[in-house]
């Protein structure tokens, strides 16, 4: 049985399966199920000034028969007074003491605003703070959230100003609505933040009604973007968590968000720098329960491995991403095609023939057809083997170069040697 | 003819330069491709590379032509 408890900028909990601010977090009645569940933290939904909410709030974006692929909501912060969260993270910190409880806050962008919510979140006992500077709709609007944290600036002043005032350890969660999710990260860093999480969602219109033209979901007729989230964010959450770990100037844990919904995400993103991981979209689709295999999968995968702590897998494959200018030019993969296991649907052929490099032959043997790699024509592109319906029929199998290795920086380093 | 057949092609006149004495003394590319000026004594010749594996080929032997130096 590996150790899952993680520690995360001195926040410690059981496992590192926390609940993501939002809906599944909204009340104690929510958390403390959660944690009856087995959830080993709690990111309370915003606090800040109650706001109002509209009616028709999510709304899902599904592929080919996967329910929820995507999530888009436009539900702002709570909408309920201070008191009445303070009251219930009380009970229910006192009821789970060795559960983490973080409050999410967002106030306008003025010092004595976040030092008064600081203080009084703090004086009922949560074990860290994060401050949202994602939240993409409504909210920033009114200058918060991605308004916020879009301004490399005011992330770092408002960092500052918390921590000016906190005693417990200062996440900040950042918003993927800008180019380089890296510049807010190291502003969080300069101000002072204990850690980052990432990402919030992302700026998303679930769709459009082909019959109505109203925009889904809509209010009486109206639409406004709402925040994308579920499985078909998780990679961009990754390479954002990834990008953030791998930089020398951004020296804290990481939360890691986006589309985690079983054990193996979790682990991805663990194994690509981050600390513990934030769950929303998968609750809200599947329940609570799904912590239960999280943390079985999780527990026999490290066990598997022979790994004793869930913290020894942080950042195990960090050094293992890089830039693009840093690959080996001459590494090569070639696709090799079984037939005895290839269903004939030619899904590979039509595939490489139309969209790809021509490399794959149809030819028959004792009237049976076959396919075949020409492997002198084939770039290890790895299309065929991805729209292979098959497990096992196509293989990317390496390929030993005749020359050395050398990234596209050496290539250029050596013919710029040559220069006159 | 195919990219793997031109490649070929452009990888054995690379390697017939440079067995036949020439060395690399000047590459640039542009739109075109990659333009190399091999050198021998007083004589120079100019090879166009086109394919990407004989490009890539073509770097590594500059490579080794540098080691050499």
């Amino acid at each position: 049985m590996a150790d899952l408890r993680i520690d995360l900028a001195g926040i410690k909990s059981p496992n590192p399966f926390w609940l993501a601010s939002a809906p599944p977090t909204n009340s104690g009645y929510q958390v403390q199920r959660a944690f009856e569940a087995g959830w080993g933290g709690a990111v309370w939904k915003t606090l800040g000034e109650p706001i109002l909410n509209v009616s028709s709030r999510f709304a899902a974006v599904s592929y080919n028969g996967q329910r929820v692929a995507g999530f888009n909501n436009i539900e702002l912060i709570t909408d309920r007074p201070l008191e009445v969260n303070l009251k219930e993270i009380y009970d229910t910190k006192k009821r789970f003491p060795n559960h983490a409880i973080i409050a999410s806050l967002m106030v306008e962008p003025k010092q004595e605003k976040w030092h008064e919510i600081v203080k009084r979140v703090e004086d009922v006992g949560v074990d860290g703070l994060e401050l949202n500077f994602g939240c993409p709709h409504g909210m920033a609007e009114r200058g918060m959230g991605s308004a916020s944290g879009q301004v490399p600036e005011l992330v770092e002043k408002q960092t500052h100003w918390v921590k000016e005032v906190a005693r417990t350890p200062v996440i900040v969660k950042l918003t993927p609505n800008i180019t380089d999710i890296t510049v807010t990260a190291e502003a969080a860093t300069r101000g002072g933040a204990d850690a980052i999480s990432m990402i919030n969602t992302i700026n998303s219109l679930a769709g459009v009604d082909l019959d109505t033209w109203n925009t889904v979901p809509h209010v009486a007729g109206k639409g406004a973007h709402g925040g994308y989230c579920g499985p078909a964010v998780k990679p961009i959450a990754l390479n954002m968590v990834a990008e953030c770990a791998r930089n020398p100037l951004i020296d804290v844990p990481i939360s890691g968000i986006g589309g985690i919904s079983n054990w193996q995400d979790a682990a991805e993103f663990m194994l690509m720098g981050a600390t513990g991981v934030q769950v929303c979209t998968a609750a809200m689709h599947h329940g609570f329960s799904i912590v239960e295999d999280m943390i079985d999968g999780l527990n026999n995968y490290l066990d598997d491995k022979g790994i004793a702590a869930a913290m020894d897998l942080v950042g195990r494959s960090v050094l293992r991403y890089s830039d693009w200018g840093n690959l080996d030019l001459n590494y090569k993969i070639v696709a090799e095609i079984n037939n005895d296991v290839c269903i004939n649907c030619n899904k590979c052929h039509i595939a490489c023939e139309d969209t790809s490099h021509q490399c794959i032959d149809l030819y028959s043997e004792s009237d049976r057809p076959m396919l075949k790699v020409r492997e002198e024509d084939c770039v290890g592109c790895n299309l065929c083997s991805i729209v292979c319906p098959v497990d096992g029929a196509i293989t990317m199998v390496e390929r030993k170069s005749a020359i050395a290795p050398m990234t596209w920086n050496e290539r250029q380093s050596l013919i710029g040697s040559l220069s006159r | 003819m195919s990219d793997y057949l031109q490649s070929m092609d452009e990888i054995n006149k690379v390697d017939h330069f440079l067995d036949s004495g020439y060395k690399i003394q000047y590459v640039y590319e542009n739109l075109s491709g990659m333009f190399v000026e091999f050198g021998r004594q007083d004589e120079v010749v100019h090879l166009q590379i086109l394919t990407a594996d004989a490009r890539k080929y073509f770097a590594a032997k500059l490579q080794e032509q540098t080691l050499l130096q």
